[in-house]
């Protein structure tokens, strides 16, 4: 083994002892500042949110290349296309559905199942539905190791999850250009149902979707205000 | 009066080798371009093959540094660099796409890292141009009193590349074509081995051989990059690429799967199962996808979205699909009455698809009665049927759900000029209509262009007041907008408000609109998209100039329509999104200017290193600079406009680019032909640089009306005007370089390798400053530069000529 591995070995084992022991987690201070200034900062004051998303180890939801990013205030690739949301987004959308405890929550595009981890923080429970064997095999063992009210299924997820419906929420983080009607139909009266509509790389423009009494609202949030200027003359 | 060396014989072996190998190496940067831009984008690809083509510079810069020792062993080397050229070219793209090299450019920009890969990729694609180039180089230098015949040879040899190019993308698959290509060297190396250099190249050729073999059997797993839309689709549940076609176009790949659905931003309203199906991908990326046959016309998926908004007011029994793609809008004027439909598409490979191994897939839509696929342009097709009439003249849905990224900001688009859609209006029957269909944007950009153009149209066609023609509807993800030829009436609005209602849509634009009408069913906190829409459509000047991105109308002198980037407005957009964010808002014309700078940078290395290196007088050297680096820049320049002006004219893009890159090549190789009979003098070069000027000159005003006055006539008079308007000025530039050449061979000929470096370098500079000048301030403004560059060559020649010559009687 040469030196190289060896240290980066030690290195590895060291930072998994110490996330074992009480208050040693390396990333905890990573954590709260990204809760202090990426988003409490910015507006978010959901408390159970907030505490979630402090509680919540987003390092081991990415990949091992990506660990040392895994704070920082943009998405990250975890591979097949798909991206981890910036931890501002994720917040966003989970203050937006205003999760209640008793709350039943569908989520549409596990990816690294950190939207799911944060959900299941708060609710009683959490479906969440990924197309991608590989990331959604990667996600069900990783939430099954931390939460026991995630169920995740690989599957197409436009029907939805029939058998587990009316859900209070519907969180689709893998935006698509369609809102599958099956998805409509399992969203309870006076549901929501948050969207990300924008390339994934930009600031994404938020939608929510409320239904009341058959008739359906969108409601396009965080939007990307346009400060107009004039050309210097 | 200097006296003439006596003339080396250039054997015809050696100009049939010249010939194929420079064959050879175009063809090689055509197939390694479609290559890069099916596993990356195009842009890339223009990237790379940037840096790749310095290897004509670098080249030069060996030469002058290492000429005698080189022309020392010419023989030996000649043959053996053509040869090593070839079996690069088979080898780089595999290598470049091995686990260590393998590089991804979404990655890149959002700090997932690469730069170390993209370095290497830079560096193994710069091989075989540099191996190659230099035996041209050699080739050039060793007999530089023949250059008219050896410049004839290479140019010929490259056109007929780009026509081989063509044919072997048409044909083989990606991959197989540079195998091919680069058996071309080998076979030229081959050639040109004399017995004691076949002792060497012989076995070199079977290993070559061998090595094609190999790798054509090869299952050419090409590793696209995960964020290829192909690549994505993939991962869609029994996902399998069901036909794959390759083409001029591009490689055209048809993917079904039963998770693959297309309805855009359908209505709440719609509770039916939307089916999957099939999608057409051209180079990875995605095209269109193939609707399956409906059982039920009232419930085409179409129907249900905003695109239904022209048939909400009217039962249009003639319709115009603009670039109709897979048939989508067709299929959707079917199921909403239509009797006559006409369909443009300019991809003849996927049409080809559709009419034949997909007809039942897509229920037969392009053999359905009423219905006549035309396969070319739009534009073309537009300027040529002048006597038909439509009642409505759709075109399809803009940019991608979740935008582009900017990925299109360079690709011209004559569909969406202010010129098109000002023809667009001139062929509505009384009552017809045009609709024109997008995703909503963030920040708003297209959904601003559009509207900014049609009210420009409207007004240029006599409509005085545009906001009684328009009406506009918005869903949560898309808008479509018509404008009709009369003004809406009280019954258009009736049912557009009905209609709203029942989709859960709202109005965005009809006159007379509340402005609590706009935000029923779809609010928005963001009413500033509303405000600069209401400043457009009452077209207050300001309101175009002083938005953060470029939304005026674009022309067919500047027809880069998904270009919003403001190179004054990126401080303050980078305040506005971040940095980070920066790259993804306009990818593609980032990528230009990157690729103008790594280029110029490394230009400038290559053409400064040489200049320590040679012991003459530097303004000597400025002159010879001046002299072939503006021919580098004003002959690439002219041809980039020309190709522009001609797809245009002929309204078929790939061939029109193959056809006027050929006739140039032909044409300036004539001209260097017979510029060897020419006796070599300042004057002579000076006055055919100025005869250049003028012409080009000439072009920037008189060529854009000569082709659109023409563009209607039959094929053998486009032909004839074309070979005149292209030939012409082709056939006198391609003096300027031998001419040069043998000028300097007279009485400075350590120079020449110089002047081949700088001539390539500022060759591979000026495509991609031409685009930027051209997205900046239009076609017109390329061409001008492009006169003044030969002004200049012609001032520098006859500067630097008096010293010669003074210096030759002295």
């Amino acid at each position: 083994m040469s030196r190289k591995t060896r240290i980066t070995f030690g290195l590895g084992a060291l930072f998994t002892w110490l996330s074992f022991q009480p208050g040693g987690d390396p990333y905890a201070g990573s954590r709260k500042q990204m809760v202090d200034e990426q988003i409490r900062a910015r507006g978010i004051d959901h408390a159970p949110t907030l505490e979630a998303m402090e509680r919540v180890p987003r390092h081991r939801f990415v990949p091992a290349d990506q660990q040392r990013f895994a704070y920082a205030d943009r998405p990250l690739p975890i591979g097949y296309g798909q991206t981890i949301s910036q931890p501002y987004i994720v917040a966003y959308m989970t203050q937006i559905i205003d999760p209640k405890p008793h709350y039943k929550v569908l989520e549409i595009g596990t990816g690294s199942g950190y939207q799911a981890a944060i959900l299941a923080e708060i609710v009683d429970k959490v479906y969440t539905i990924e197309i991608v064997p590989e990331l959604g095999r990667s996600a069900s063992r990783l939430l099954n190791e931390l939460y026991d009210n995630v169920s995740v299924k690989i599957a197409d997820g436009y029907h939805g999850w029939e058998e587990a419906g009316p859900f209070d929420a519907i969180v689709v983080t893998a935006a698509a250009g369609t809102i599958p009607p099956p998805l409509i139909e399992q969203l309870k009266e006076g549901g929501k149902m948050i969207i990300p509509v924008g390339s994934p790389y930009l600031t994404q423009q938020l939608m929510l979707v409320e239904k009341r009494s058959r008739r359906y609202t969108t409601r396009s949030l965080m939007p990307v205000r346009f400060v107009p200027f004039r050309r210097s003359e | 009066m200097a006296v003439e060396r006596i003339p080396e014989i250039v054997s015809n072996r050696l100009l049939i080798s010249l010939g194929l190998h420079s064959a050879a190496i175009i063809a090689f940067q055509l197939s390694l371009m479609q290559l890069i831009s099916v596993v990356q984008w195009h842009h890339f690809a223009y990237m790379i093959i940037s840096i790749a083509m310095l290897g004509f510079g670098a080249s030069g810069t060996l030469l002058a540094l290492a000429r005698k020792k080189i022309l020392a062993h010419s023989n030996f080397l000649v043959p053996l660099l053509m040869m090593l050229s070839g079996m690069l070219m088979m080898v780089v793209f595999p290598l470049s796409r091995a686990g260590f090299l393998r590089f991804d450019v979404f990655l890149l920009f959002s700090g997932g890292g690469g730069w170390l890969a993209l370095l290497m990729n830079y560096l193994v694609f710069f091989l075989p141009f540099f191996f190659g180039a230099l035996a041209i180089g050699i080739i050039f230098i060793r007999q530089s009193s023949q250059i008219g015949a050896l410049y004839f040879s290479n140019l010929l040899g490259s056109g007929a590349g780009g026509l081989l190019a063509l044919w072997l993308m048409a044909v083989f698959l990606p991959f197989r074509v540079p195998l091919l290509i680069g058996l071309l060297s080998i076979v030229s190396g081959l050639l040109l081995s004399d017995r004691h250099g076949m002792r060497w190249n012989a076995p070199l050729g079977a290993v070559g051989l061998l090595l094609a073999l190999i790798l054509f059997s090869a299952n050419g797993q090409l590793h696209l990059s995960e964020y290829k839309a192909l690549e994505k689709t993939l991962h869609l549940p029994e996902a399998k690429i069901t036909h794959t076609t390759p083409s001029v176009y591009g490689l055209v790949q048809v993917v079904h799967s039963p998770a693959q659905r297309f309805a855009p931003a359908v209505s709440f309203s719609y509770t039916k199962e939307i089916p999957g199906g099939n999608a057409v991908f051209v180079n990875g990326d995605f095209y269109g996808h193939i609707l399956p046959p409906s059982a039920n016309p009232n419930e085409h998926i179409l129907n249900y979205t905003t695109q239904q908004l022209p048939y909400v007011i009217s039962d249009p029994e003639i319709v115009l699909c603009i670039n109709a793609g897979t048939g989508v809008a067709v299929s959707h004027a079917l199921a909403n009455g239509a009797e006559k439909i006409d369909a443009v598409i300019e991809n003849r490979a996927v049409a080809g698809l559709l009419k034949n191994d997909l007809l039942h897939a897509s229920g037969g839509l392009f053999q359905a009665p009423g219905v006549k696929v035309h396969m070319l342009q739009a534009r073309n097709f537009l300027a040529r049927q002048s006597t038909d009439h439509y009642d409505l003249i759709v075109l399809p849905l803009l940019e991608g759900f979740g935008g582009t990224s900017g990925l299109n900001a360079l690709r011209e688009e004559y569909s969406y000029t202010l010129e098109a859609f000002h023809l667009m209006l001139q062929r509505l029957n009384p009552g017809g209509m045009i609709a024109v269909s997008t995703w909503l944007d963030y920040p708003p950009r297209t959904s601003l262009k559009i509207p900014a153009t049609l009210v420009e149209a409207a007004i240029r066609s006599g409509i005085e007041d545009p906001t009684q023609h328009f009406a506009a509807i918005r869903s949560w993800g898309t808008v479509t907008f018509i404008l009709k030829k009369e003004p809406l009436i009280k019954d258009d609005l009736i049912a557009i408000r009905h209609y709203c209602n029942e989709m859960f849509f709202d109005p965005l634009l009809l006159p007379e609109l509340e402005p609590k009408e706009r935000q029923q069913f779809n609010m928005t906190g963001d009413t500033q998209y509303f405000e600069r829409l209401d400043r457009i459509m009452a077209r207050d000047p300001l309101a175009l100039e002083d938005y953060g991105f470029a939304i005026a109308p674009s022309t067919d002198d500047q027809p880069y329509f998904s270009q919003f980037l403001r190179i004054g407005s990126f401080r303050h957009l980078a305040e506005i999104f971040g940095e980070e964010q920066m790259p993804f808002l306009e990818l593609g014309y980032l990528t230009l200017i990157i690729t103008l700078a790594q280029s110029t940078l490394l230009a400038i290395i290559l053409i400064v290193l040489p200049l320590f290196a040679l012991k003459k007088s530097r303004y000597k050297k400025s002159a010879t600079l001046v002299y072939f680096g503006a021919l580098g820049l004003g002959y690439m320049f002219a041809e980039i406009i020309l190709i522009q002006r001609f797809v245009l004219y002929f309204g078929q893009p790939v061939f029109a680019m193959a056809a006027v890159i050929s006739t140039m090549m032909l044409f300036s190789g004539v001209g260097s032909r017979l510029s060897q009979k020419m006796n070599v003098n300042a004057s002579r070069i000076r006055n055919i640089a100025l005869l250049v000027t003028g012409l080009l000159l000439l072009f920037a005003f008189v060529l854009t009306p000569l082709l659109q006055a023409s563009i209607a006539l039959g094929i053998v008079f486009k032909i004839t005007i074309s070979l005149l308007a292209i030939g012409i000025p082709a056939f006198v530039m391609g003096m300027l370089f031998p001419l040069g050449i043998r000028f300097l061979d007279k009485h400075n000929p350590e120079q020449i390798p110089w002047a081949w470096g700088v001539n390539g370098c500022l060759s591979v500079i000026s495509t991609s400053l031409a685009t930027l000048i051209a997205v900046e301030s239009g076609f017109r403004t390329v061409i001008i530069i492009a006169a003044l560059t030969y002004l200049l060559a012609g001032l520098a020649f006859s500067l630097s000529g008096k010293i010669f010559q003074k210096k030759s009687f002295s």
